[in-house]
């Protein structure tokens, strides 16, 4: 029994709507925030795809492998999100 | 929309509010970390003001909390820093005291928060499942044994397990230095908090201390690192798979397809049974399971898989 049925008050309801609406500010400003942090991403990713073919990728715990110049997939022409 | 991806968000950047929800005791303050908009499950920051007092009681649904700072006292016994309490729907704990105050996280699993005061447990509370344990001092670190697992310098500690889902909640720690060349994402739902200690992943960059996510499944994250070592508190709501990758860029659609492809080439014959069956409630005989338009939760003690439900008679117009 991972919730037991109850009638939810008017003031429960009130409250579900009011932080409902905080979250959706809250998400918001998430997704604000992470578009502009996409020029310090982008180097970032750089730096990964370069790393794995020089020290390796991690495959299981502290196995790796380099992984081939031609396995390194292309920025496709969507928009790059990272908050969904 | 069930929960949003909160990823990532700070608990520092806002203030503690007053907890104002019907029974509910004063003195308790929160920050809402994430809110499930369907059934009111959330996650909060809480802060236990000096001299709360809450007496005996239960939650309509099942929560978890741990202890931060501070310490409480449930009954007779005081709960101090990595005290984890698993609390079902309807079981009553003691009256719960904090005379110098704490800061804890508060998980209500499947429904809103309740506080509904009372001397014994509901009719339907399944006390058995009740766990409380302290994860600093009971516990001790082990590996992952994920497989694929994470890098080397990433341990955990259980706090609670759900046999049915797998799902479950855990202290993770990332040494110092340690760092994670691969992107990940997972089948299930994972939620974290930076108790202390800064991490890097290369799609959100630095998660500090109170740093807090929400990440619904299949979404990419990683690579990974952390200079200076993170204690963080983790859950799951089903099994944690590690699907390893290096396209930075695929989308939450293309990693569920590739994870079902994996899922077929893993499991050939439950992926065939599955899809050419035409069962769609494939029932667990070690659990009790129910079915949609109110059939009572039930029990074939026979492991009897194949069953047959009478059909409602079709009401006449």
């Amino acid at each position: 029994m991972k919730s037991i049925p109850h009638r939810r008050s008017r003031e429960v309801v009130a409250w579900l709507r009011k932080e409902d609406a905080e979250q959706k500010k809250r998400y918001r400003k998430i997704v604000q925030e992470q578009d502009a942090l996409e020029p310090k991403r982008n180097k970032w990713v750089a730096d990964f795809l370069e790393r794995i073919q020089t020290r390796g990728t991690h495959i299981h715990y502290d196995q790796m492998r380099k992984v081939r110049p031609e396995e390194i997939p292309t920025k496709p022409k969507r928009k790059f999100r990272v908050v969904f | 929309m069930a929960r949003p991806h909160i990823e990532p968000f700070v608990d520092r950047d806002v203030s503690f509010k007053k907890m104002t929800l019907p029974g509910f005791p004063k003195g308790m303050q929160y920050k809402m970390l994430s809110l499930d908009t369907d059934n009111g499950a959330c996650s909060m920051t809480v802060l236990f003001e000096p001299g709360y007092k809450q007496p005996p009681g239960m939650s309509y649904t099942e929560y978890e909390l741990f202890i931060m700072t501070g310490s409480i006292t449930v009954g007779d016994k005081v709960y101090g820093p990595g005290s984890y309490f698993f609390v079902p729907a309807g079981v009553t704990i003691g009256a719960l005291t904090s005379s110098r105050g704490a800061t804890g996280l508060l998980f209500y699993n499947h429904g809103e928060p309740s506080f509904v005061e009372s001397d014994s447990d509901h009719p339907r509370a399944e006390r058995n499942r009740l766990a409380t344990i302290n994860a600093y001092d009971d516990l001790q670190w082990s590996s992952t044994n994920f497989f694929p697992a994470t890098a080397p310098g990433c341990f955990v500690k259980i706090l609670h397990f759900d046999p049915r889902t797998f799902g479950f909640t855990f202290l993770y720690c990332m040494t110092p230095n340690f760092w994670q060349d691969n992107i990940s994402y997972h089948d299930c739902v994972e939620e974290a908090y930076h108790i202390w200690g800064t991490s890097w992943m290369m799609q959100f960059g630095d998660l500090p201390t109170g740093g807090y996510f929400y990440r619904p499944p299949y979404i990419n994250h990683g690579a990974f690192g952390c200079k200076l070592g993170t204690l963080a508190i983790g859950r799951t709501d089903t099994q944690l798979y590690n699907h390893f990758h290096f396209n930075p860029w695929t989308n939450v659609e293309e990693n569920r397809e590739r994870a079902a492809s994996r899922l077929l080439h893993r499991n050939p014959e439950l992926y065939k049974w599955v899809n050419n069956h035409g069962h769609n409630h494939p029932v667990d005989f070690d659990f009790d399971h129910g079915h949609q338009h109110g059939d009572v939760p039930h029990h074939h003690g026979d492991g009897q898989v194949e069953h047959k439900h009478k059909k409602k008679p079709r009401r006449r117009r």
